[in-house]
């Protein structure tokens, strides 16, 4: 017997560390990332609770203060088209669910769509899905599990905001009752639960992630404008029930909660994701039901430079921010004379410290365009974001080295921004006079025009300061951003209903939507808005400067 | 023109305290095809970075035909065509619609040659990036680059993702591109790539250029492998100088020489050989011996040399990719 033929013992079978069993490593890929998405919301929407919560009863010391808050916001159709309905303002609860509820319902809403659809359709599209689609799992199966992984995300969000709310009914000047805190928490989870599984099915039926995310933007988008039309006092209150928002505007939480209305949010949810994870076993992974052209006719106008680029890369989003924007301001004209008319002398005061002045149609708009301002700040946001990610995926090596220098490159994308942010500005005034004038509100086109350029200074501050984390810290570029824009909605909304005070004052200063003057209810201030363009155009040339030295750095 | 199309002087990169490139010196002539070699992390995707201006060294300086890569980096642009590793393109337009874009901007385009690429890289320029394959993708960066007829290629491991038909086309272009006098810097994995179409080959190792010069003077620093049959015992060679990486396999021995052949020779006759056979090293040869593993021995130990070489660099690396 030669030493070949020795017998050798069989090595022993290697155990590797399991990172869960091989049936459910989707989910907690998943999981482990929503989780972490949703602690840091859920860390945001408690803060907003409790800040809003505890504030009231220290601005409000009056009986005669709450009355009269209630007596302005409380049949107010303007306020409540926007921010929904106000009933109990005398009471923490009521003010708090007013105050704060359609601002985190938005929240959530988009953070589900964005959750859903970067966690499955954009790890589709990165081919990182399809690692794990190669394990022990089926199409449909791993598409369910991806959906309990978003659903662990949730419950974060839901548990974090629950910690907050059942804190802070506990301190004595807000008195809310630990079911009734635990029920609002529910509340405001239930919008990120229902767009978690509406991203969930748009990630089916689009060809990319970023179609997905447009898909159920536009359902988010004509969603709040059903809502909106229903709390509008127009009589058409009825159709609160045909839009998932609605049904979350009609739990009421904190003020005369209905759990009935959780029903319908279950239902939906229910058969959405069902639906969903039904499209994703019958289609083939890396294509969407909707058909995606794969083949095309080559375009080539625009293709003859960067800034040709450019236009072509944004445009498909950019419109889309321009439809939002005039079908907002479209809205807001055609209700601003019947909610103008309900603001009597002592309630414009009230009004007047979110920014309005006067009574009438001027005013309820002055606030209104407070929303029109904030959609153009996503546009100022996104386009900074859409430039990094040139540099952030390897493209704008092809371009440089082209040879186009990168004060061309980065200013053509400034200069398209530019044009995009202008025109969204004039379209908001543009649209809000057609509402306005067919209803006879008596606004006039100039004003109206006037009001919609105001609202280009703050989003060009804040297109600014994206270039400048661009140049200075280019992988925190979006996060700049998107956090400037957060702060300043924030403030000015907790300064708009709240008081006044040196520490509010200073807060206040902070934000780009408060340097704005709330046009058309009082004129705009052209020297704030030079400054506030002084600034984003001095901060982009900082940030241009330094992007122009520093290494490119990809992801 | 001048008479240099890439001078490094000095060249160096450092990320925090790691040298990614560590004192580059090197100089490319006008129409020379230089190969450039190394493992992941050794440097060679900074070296580009650096000549393409896209990053800043933290020391010495680079030229491209006498321009300076950091103070005129559009200036030397204009007279180089880059291919990445990485096809990274905008998904939504078409392969016709990227390649419109990228001549437009570099300004120079022979369409004629480009439209015989597209034909011999058998690309469909109708479908869109997101579409395509990732080889497809590739053939369409390539085609970008070729077709500006530019006087530098700079090619960063420009056939990953390409079948081997295609890199058979992507050899002919070279070609051509030599024979037009283009200047080409290749840097590369596939060995037999670079041992085909260079006339220069440089070895980079941990930041550091070990090696440059023709692969015949690179053979002729490099040990000659012998193999040996022998009709009856084989004979102990551990002692003849010269001599290393002995391996016995049977009555066949096999074994590296560096130096004079004459103490082996003779070992050999007084031992009663029956066939004896000799070369000179490949480029894959060479390129194994200069991490560490002698000529030749199992592809095994081969692998784990690289794959160390490879850990050591790893923050390099990534670097290197950012």
């Amino acid at each position: 017997m030669t030493q070949a033929e020795v017998a050798v013992p069989a090595p022993a079978p290697t155990r590797v560390r399991s990172a869960g069993s091989p049936s459910t490593v989707v989910a907690l890929v998943t999981a482990r990332k929503a989780v972490r998405s949703g602690a840091i919301w859920g860390y945001i929407f408690g803060v907003l609770v409790t800040s809003s919560a505890i504030t009231y009863p220290r601005i409000y010391k009056t009986q005669a203060a709450r009355d009269a808050l209630a007596a302005t916001y409380g049949a107010n159709k303007a306020t409540s088209a926007l921010f929904g309905p106000a009933p109990q303002l005398q009471t923490v609860a009521g003010f708090t669910a007013f105050k704060i509820s359609m601002t985190l319902i938005l929240l959530g809403a988009v953070w589900g769509l964005l959750t859903s659809t970067r966690l499955l359709r954009g790890e589709e599209d990165n081919g990182r899905f399809e690692l794990l689609l190669t394990g022990q799992t089926t199409r449909a199966r791993a598409a369910a599990q991806a959906l309990m992984g978003l659903g662990a995300g949730v419950v974060t969000l839901w548990a974090l905001t629950s910690v907050f709310a059942v804190g802070v009914g506990l301190d004595s000047s807000v008195k809310i009752t630990a079911g009734r805190a635990l029920f609002f928490a529910l509340a405001m989870a239930a919008t990120p639960v229902m767009f978690l599984a509406v991203g969930a099915l748009t990630s089916q039926l689009a060809p990319t992630r970023r179609q997905a995310a447009a898909y159920a933007a536009a359902f988010l988008g004509v969603n709040y404008a059903v809502r909106m039309i229903a709390d509008a006092g127009v009589g058409l209150h009825g159709l609160i029930w045909a839009s998932p928002l609605g049904w979350v505007e009609e739990l009421r939480p904190l003020v005369a909660p209905r759990p009935l209305a959780l029903l319908p949010i279950a239902a939906f949810t229910a058969a959405v994701a069902a639906v969903a994870v039904r499209l994703a076993a019958a289609r083939d992974v890396g294509v969407g039901i909707a058909p995606d052209r794969a083949r095309a006719r080559p375009r080539l106008r625009l293709l003859s430079g960067t800034v040709g680029l450019a236009i072509r890369l944004v445009r498909p989003t950019v419109i889309a921010w321009w439809v939002a924007i005039a079908i907002t301001g479209l809205i807001f004209g055609l209700i601003a004379k019947s909610a103008g008319a309900t603001l009597s002398g002592s309630s414009g005061q009230v009004l007047a410290k979110l920014g309005a002045v006067g009574a009438g149609p001027d005013a309820v708009l002055g606030v209104c365009f407070l929303v029109l301002a904030v959609l153009l700040g996503f546009v100022a946001a996104g386009q900074v974001t859409a430039a990094r990610s040139e540099e952030a995926e390897g493209r704008l090596d092809h371009l440089v080295v082209g040879p186009v220098s990168r004060y061309r490159w980065l200013g053509g994308r400034l200069a398209v921004a530019a044009v995009a942010l202008l025109a969204g500005g004039v379209l908001a005034g543009v649209f809000a006079w057609l509402g306005a004038a067919s209803q006879h509100s008596g606004v006039g086109f100039g004003t109206l025009v006037d009001a919609g350029v105001n609202l280009v200074p703050p989003a060009v501050t804040i297109g600014g300061i994206g270039v400048l984390a661009f140049g200075t810290w280019p992988r925190r570029t979006s996060v700049v951003a998107y956090v400037v824009l957060g702060w300043s909605l924030l403030v000015v909304i907790v300064g708009g209903f709240g008081g006044s005070g040196t520490a509010i004052n200073w807060l206040l200063d902070t934000s780009v939507f408060h340097q704005t003057a709330s046009a058309p209810a009082v004129s705009p201030h052209w020297v704030a808005n030079g400054v506030m363009v002084a600034v984003g155009v001095a901060c982009a040339a900082i940030g241009g400067t330094a992007f122009n030295r520093r290494d490119l750095q990809s992801e | 023109m001048q008479n240099v199309a890439i001078r490094a002087e000095g060249l160096t990169k450092r990320y925090g305290g790691v040298a990614a490139l560590d004192h580059l010196d090197l100089e490319v002539a006008p129409g020379e095809v230089i190969g450039y070699l190394g493992p992941n992390g050794a440097g060679k995707t900074t070296t580009i970075r650096l000549l393409l201006g896209l990053i800043s060294p933290s020391g010495g300086r680079a030229e491209i035909f006498g321009v300076d890569c950091q103070r005129r980096p559009a200036q030397t642009h204009r007279r180089l065509a880059f291919v990445g590793g990485e096809a990274n393109l905008w998904p939504s337009l078409t392969g016709a619609e990227t390649l419109h874009l990228l001549g437009r901007v570099h300004g120079s385009v022979d369409a004629a040659y480009r439209d015989e690429l597209v034909a011999r890289f058998d690309l469909d320029p109708a479908k869109k990036v997101r579409a395509y394959s990732r080889g497809n993708r590739q053939k369409v960066i390539l085609i970008a680059a070729l077709m500006t007829r530019a006087d530098l290629l700079v090619l960063d491991e420009p056939t990953s993702g390409l079948d081997p038909l295609m890199e058979e086309a992507f050899r002919l272009s070279i070609r051509e591109a030599r024979d037009r006098g283009q200047t080409v810097f290749l840097s590369s994995h596939i060995l037999s790539e670079v041992e085909a179409l260079c006339d220069r080959v440089g070895i980079l190792r941990a930041g550091k250029l070990t090696e440059i010069g023709t692969l015949a003077q690179l053979r002729h620093l490099s040990a000659l492998t012998v193999q040996a049959t022998f009709d009856g015992a084989v004979p102990d060679l551990s002692g003849v100088p010269g001599v290393s990486s002995v391996a016995a396999d049977g009555r066949v021995i096999r074994c590296h020489v560096r130096g004079p052949v004459g103490p082996l020779l003779r070992v050999l006759a007084d031992s009663g050989v029956t066939e004896l056979l000799s070369r000179e090293p490949s480029l894959e040869e060479l390129f194994l011996a200069q991490y560490g593993n002698g000529l030749g021995q199992g592809s095994q130990q081969d692998q784990g040399g690289q794959q160390d070489q490879g850990g050591q660099q790893d923050q390099g690396g990534q670097h290197d990719a950012g």
